[in-house]
């Protein structure tokens, strides 16, 4: 597991209040129970604990994957690095 | 039960500083969207656009003394209520001061004097705060001026519900009217929100849109604040009939309800609730409606709920309403949506013009009902609903009729 895939299940899970263990690489976040104002503030930790914006246009709340938003954070990071 | 008309209309925003200005734009399809004049884009991570005034100088409308006493959110809300009160023809002296009431709507406060003077204060490390912050910043003060202004002593006060502010002072006021507590009642709602501060913390729950507002279109990525007044003299029909004052509408029927859901996501439960109540209320069945102003903020989850709380009330006559929403024109006022709304819905009734849903691009499956897309249609009203919807799970809906 990459370092930035264990930060955000990190996250999530303390969010969510489930066991790091429930989050899959394809879960969306309303499957694991983060729906609404608690989506929004998963992605608000995800931007303070890497530094990023995550525009709108990378965040879907409603068929975007965990393994999407990691995807997403990814490409911030890289596009800061360069 | 006493029936209350409406005999005075009074309205600022983007669109226009006076109800025949924005009902003319309003009928012609035109925004008032664009970029903000006093915020730097780079300030905002979604583009700086809003529902702006411009060209607004408070002299022109205000004695030059109270001036300063005033944050802009004070100053739309004389304007609207001048020009309802000059229109209705009535004036507050003798018995009809005490008997009337005032209830406006505000969403927040005096945003634009909080965020200056808080900027002295925290950044700036000002020394000396401004003596007149705390009687421009109150959010009562809308309603004080108003009474002060024309000399109005009844029950007055602000309500607060978020969006649907506007609609909860209409209910209020009309409340007042048939319990016989009032005879009279100036009601509305004001918000001058459109500051640094508000536009970052309603970008950061990520509900606004970069482009345009787009209601119940497929695209539609959210909404877009603007800001303004709209004042409305209500009064029971038999004082209109007395004094031979023009009736705009009746104010037929009221319906409120609370989700007791979601903070933010809305309910269809909710909404549909509201609108029944409101019918029933007015003593109408849903075949009477011809139009709703809807809440319609352009957000994916409103604008889909929404639609589904019509159809849930409307059954097989929801597909014959005309339902827009005006918002692309004068954007999101928050408090005073309603009361904007309201300016939309009288035109309609008086004028047999429903004005149109901007910015439309394609239709979204969740959205299946008619929008009157980008140009207004002449038909009968004989009968609207106005729909708010607030954050928190607040709803109020206002039905109206021709007179």
């Amino acid at each position: 597991m990459s370092n930035v895939q264990q930060e955000v299940f990190e996250i999530i899970s303390k969010q969510a209040k489930i066991d790091i263990g429930a989050i899959k690489l394809e879960s969306t976040l309303k499957d694991l129970g983060v729906a609404s104002l608690d989506a929004i503030e998963v992605i608000f930790d995800i931007e303070e604990h890497f530094n990023i914006n995550l525009p709108n246009e990378e965040v879907d709340f409603e068929s975007g994957t965990v393994g999407h938003l990691i995807e997403a954070v990814e490409r911030q990071l890289a596009q800061k690095a360069g | 039960m006493r029936r209350i008309v409406i005999t005075g209309m009074g309205g600022i925003c983007a669109l226009g500083q006076n109800t025949s200005d924005i009902w003319q734009a309003m009928t012609e399809g035109r925004s008032g969207i664009g970029h903000v004049h006093h915020i730097e884009a780079k300030y905002l991570r979604n583009n700086a656009i809003a529902a702006e005034i411009s060209d607004f100088d408070p002299l022109k409308y205000i004695d030059e003394a109270r001036v300063p006493f005033l944050d802009p959110l004070s100053q739309y809300a004389l304007v609207a209520a001048g020009e309802a009160i000059r229109q209705s023809g009535l004036d507050f002296r003798g018995e009809r001061a005490a008997r009337t009431a005032i209830v406006v709507g505000v969403g927040s406060a005096g945003e634009e004097t909080r965020e200056g003077l808080y900027r002295q204060l925290y950044a700036e490390n000002a020394s000396r705060f401004h003596p007149l912050g705390i009687v421009r910043i109150m959010s009562n003060a809308p309603a004080s001026h108003i009474s002060m202004v024309h000399g109005i002593t009844g029950p007055t006060f602000v309500v607060s519900s978020a969006c649907a502010s506007s609609n909860h002072a209409f209910a209020q006021a009309a409340m007042m009217i048939r319990a016989g507590l009032v005879d009279t009642a100036i009601a509305g709602g004001t918000e001058a929100c459109i500051t640094l501060g508000v536009l970052r913390a309603w970008e950061a729950m990520r509900v606004m849109a970069p482009d345009t507002c787009r209601p119940f279109s497929a695209k539609r990525r959210g909404m877009v604040l603007g800001e303004g007044s709209g004042i409305f003299v209500l009064e029971t029909l038999e004082s209109a009939q007395a004094r031979g004052a023009t009736i705009l509408a009746e104010l037929a029927g009221v319906g409120m309800s609370a989700d007791a859901g979601d903070i933010a996501a809305p309910s269809e439960v909710g909404a549909a609730t509201a609108m029944r109540l409101a019918l029933q209320d007015a003593g109408m069945q849903p075949a009477d409606v011809d139009y709703i102003n809807a809440h319609g903020t352009g957000t994916a989850a409103n604008d889909a709920t929404e639609t589904r709380a019509i159809h849930n009330v409307f059954g097989e006559h929801a597909s014959r309403l005309a339902v827009t929403s005006t918002k692309p024109m004068h954007g999101h006022a928050l408090g005073a949506a309603g009361a904007l709304e309201m300016i939309a819905v009288l035109g309609a009734l008086r004028d047999n013009i429903v004005p149109p849903t901007l910015n439309y691009l394609e239709p979204d499956p969740a959205c299946d009902l008619d929008y009157v897309p980008h140009k207004a249609r002449a038909m009968n009203v004989r009968a609207a609903l106005s729909n708010s919807f607030a954050f928190g799970g607040l709803n109020a809906v206002v039905a109206l009729r021709k007179p």
